[in-house]
């Protein structure tokens, strides 16, 4: 074996390189879209986080006009939540919710996801579009117009009365019938809502490869197959996430649209939480603490229902919001 | 296996757009035919009204002796793969090749038997249970292959398979389909742009551009017989020398080729097929290869302007007045000096020149109208 001899000469040393703290360096590269993100989070912060700190009188004997925390705060630990369950509108207003809230999903939920399918398996893209503006419009009418419009339609005074009486028949409003109010709420918020949810599925059907489809014409597929093989599961992580959302918010119907729609001969069944808690919270002789209570007990149901529907869906499909 | 014959094909957008101009073609059966040309010469388009995916505006196309031009393309017995693969996310390999099989409503047991068949022909059994996420590029791509193969389609379509991987798996599966037409033996109609693909892979090849066919041809025929200036810029890598301002003179009843002021008499060959086709003294631009310049020797000279070190070779740009000349050197027996400013000497076999009608652009000695496939516009240029 040959032997290599010389002489080796001393490394030569640079100045030591100080080491960049990967975090700062990190913020710093993406401090254009930390700061495009930034007002989004004040106005969350602000409107969405600080407010929680008012449900602190949810556990205060609390009067209006009092400071939510000094010295002389008076602590009632749960008695406002175990009012409320004592209340002999609890069960009634749980079921006109729950009622209203499932009809509404069951309906509502899959209604945006097959008329999405369908204007997207349309041949005429120019039809497509005439029905999506068709459908969306609804959308931007105000619920006081909307419950207008049903007054004009299926009050004592509306349309139909009038035809009704035009052949000699009676009439009784649809807002005085109990049993009217549910299908009237759920197919009229259907009906105004199904073409502006349609939109984030149609969004999403736009990214599906055209040439996913042509291999499925050239494999013998259908135009309803290829919905079904290839439409479908594209939009399927879309459908996955607007679930999860949508259980999440189960509970959470507004009160704005059951109030308009509200008398005093369907007030069994359209006595919903919100409107019991705008009721008691802000008419009359306020009771803002047990108010708050019933909002936060609502609340907490949804946060419950939001967790087990993410749970199971990242269990199931590999899609979740967290 | 069959034939596929297409009779003025021609594909008008609704636009008035026309993508492909009366194309002529006649694909014997388990020919592997190659449809190369730049972006947007309408070798897709005419791939896709052969798959049935575009309506075709006028003209006939028979698969097999039939008349397809109404069928639907489930019903034309044919596969197609597609550049981005085109595989269901949902579904696992398995299901992607038997996903035809089961709209055919062919049995479990047969749809298992040939599926698994074809999954170890191309060896992908241990990734059957894999959805396409899970597989690479080239994995995706035999498995693209292998949906069309389940189906024994009497024609195979390929939509530029091999665009999206790398160069070196592009190497790999070029090699693989070679195999695989061997194997399977039918009819295939391949597009690409890569004109590599199409010399190593077809047993003749279409040159399109503008939606025109320019010249169908064996890769032999393409290379050493270019009907035109594209041809001849197309085809070869690198690109064919191209010196234009240069005269075909005919002196003593001799032709000659003028390139840059130095004289070259054509060999025996072009003097009979210029007398042949009654060729006048012309303004020419002379076309030579770079394999087929000789360096070091010769009246004509350039400055070398970059040297570029390929291993096997040096590839030299050099500047010869205002045209850019390529040389090809081995470095193996490397005399010239090849540095950046150096001028080197070179010349050609003259018989080796290719000889362009600067007006029309076509070869003066393989050029024939009437075995055009179609009428190609002038093409004066080669780019």
């Amino acid at each position: 074996m040959d032997t290599v001899t010389g002489t080796l000469s001393a490394p030569v040393l640079s100045k030591p390189v100080k080491p960049v703290n990967r975090k700062w360096k990190h913020l710093r590269e993406n401090a254009p879209f930390l700061l495009m993100i930034l007002p989004a989070v004040v106005v969350v912060f602000l409107f969405c986080y600080l407010p929680i700190y008012g449900v602190l009188i949810a556990f205060q004997d609390f009067m209006p006009g009092d400071p939510i925390l000094s010295k002389d705060t008076i602590w009632v630990g749960f008695e406002n939540f175990s009012r409320f369950f004592n209340d002999p509108q609890f069960w009634p207003l749980m079921k006109n919710t729950f009622l209203i809230c499932i009809f509404g999903f069951v309906i509502g939920f899959p209604l945006p996801i097959i008329i999405s399918l369908t204007l997207n398996a349309l041949k005429s893209k120019k039809v497509g579009k005439t029905l999506q503006t068709i459908f969306t419009a609804p959308h931007f009418i105000s619920l006081v117009v909307l419950v207008g419009m049903l007054s004009l339609f299926f009050g004592s005074g509306g349309l139909l009365a009038s035809i009704a009486r035009h052949f000699g028949g009676e009439y009784e409003s649809l807002f005085l019938k109990d049993s009217a109010f549910r299908p009237l709420y759920i197919l009229s918020s259907n009906w105004q809502d199904f073409g502006w949810s349609a939109v984030i599925y149609i969004a999403a059907l736009s990214n599906v490869d055209p040439q996913q489809h042509e291999a499925a014409i050239l494999d013998g597929a259908t135009r309803f197959q290829r919905v079904i093989h290839v439409d479908l599961p594209a939009i399927m992580p879309m459908i996955s996430v607007m679930l999860i959302m949508s259980i999440g918010g189960l509970m959470g119907v507004g009160y704005e649209k059951a109030l308009l729609m509200q008398t005093d001969a369907n007030l069994s069944v359209s006595e919903l939480v919100s409107t019991y808690v705008y009721k008691r919270g802000l008419t009359g002789v306020p009771d803002q603490a047990y108010a708050s209570a019933i909002g936060l007990f609502n609340s907490v149901i949804n946060v419950v229902l939001l967790i087990i529907a993410n749970t199971t869906s990242k269990k199931f499909s590999e899609n979740s919001l967290w | 296996m069959a034939e596929v014959i297409l009779k003025d094909l021609k594909k008008v957008y609704d636009n008035k757009v026309t993508a492909v101009h009366d194309v002529n073609l006649h694909i014997k059966d388990k020919e592997f035919i190659v449809l190369v040309g730049p972006s947007g010469c309408g070798k897709s388009t005419t791939l896709r009204m052969v798959a049935g995916l575009e309506e075709i505006s006028d003209g006939e196309l028979y698969i097999d002796g039939r008349l397809v031009n109404e069928v639907a393309p489930k019903d034309r017995d044919i596969a197609m793969v597609f550049q981005n693969y085109a595989l269901y996310p949902h579904m696992t390999v398995y299901d992607n090749m038997a996903f035809a099989l089961k709209l055919r409503k062919v049995s479990k047991a047969d749809i298992d038997k040939k599926v698994r068949e074809v999954a170890e022909i191309l060896d992908i059994t241990q990734y059957l249970s894999r959805k396409p996420k899970a597989l690479s590029g080239g994995q995706r791509q035999r498995v693209a292959i292998g949906r069309a193969m389940v189906r024994d389609p009497k024609v195979f379509l390929m939509d530029e398979p091999l665009s999206n991987l790398d160069a070196k798996l592009r190497n790999q599966m070029r090699a693989e389909i070679i195999k695989l037409r061997s194997r399977i033996n039918t009819t295939f109609m391949y597009v690409t742009h890569d004109q590599t693909e199409a010399m190593t892979l077809g047993d003749r090849i279409v040159i399109m551009k503008d939606g025109f066919v320019n010249q169908i041809g064996t890769p032999q025929e393409v290379f050493n017989k270019p009907v035109n200036l594209f041809v001849a810029g197309f085809i070869g890598m690198p690109v064919m020398n191209f010196f234009d301002r240069c005269k075909l003179l005919l002196e003593g009843g001799k032709y000659y080729a003028e390139i840059r002021g130095v004289k070259f008499e054509l060999d025996e060959f072009q003097q009979k097929a210029l007398k042949k086709n009654g060729v006048e003294p012309c303004d020419i631009v002379a076309g030579i290869r770079p394999q087929h310049v000789t360096v070091g020797e010769g009246k004509l000279s350039a400055t070398i302007e970059v040297s570029e070190m390929m291993g096997s070779e040096y590839n030299i740009h050099a500047r010869c007045g205002e045209d850019e000349v390529v040389m090809l050197i081995p470095t193996v027996d490397l005399t010239t000096d090849v540095s950046m400013g150096k001028t080197v000497s070179f010349t050609t076999k003259p018989g080796l020149i290719q000889l362009f009608d600067k007006a029309t652009g076509n070869n003066l000695i393989w050029f024939d109208a009437d075995s055009m496939a179609n009428n190609a516009p002038v093409c004066k240029s080669y780019e």
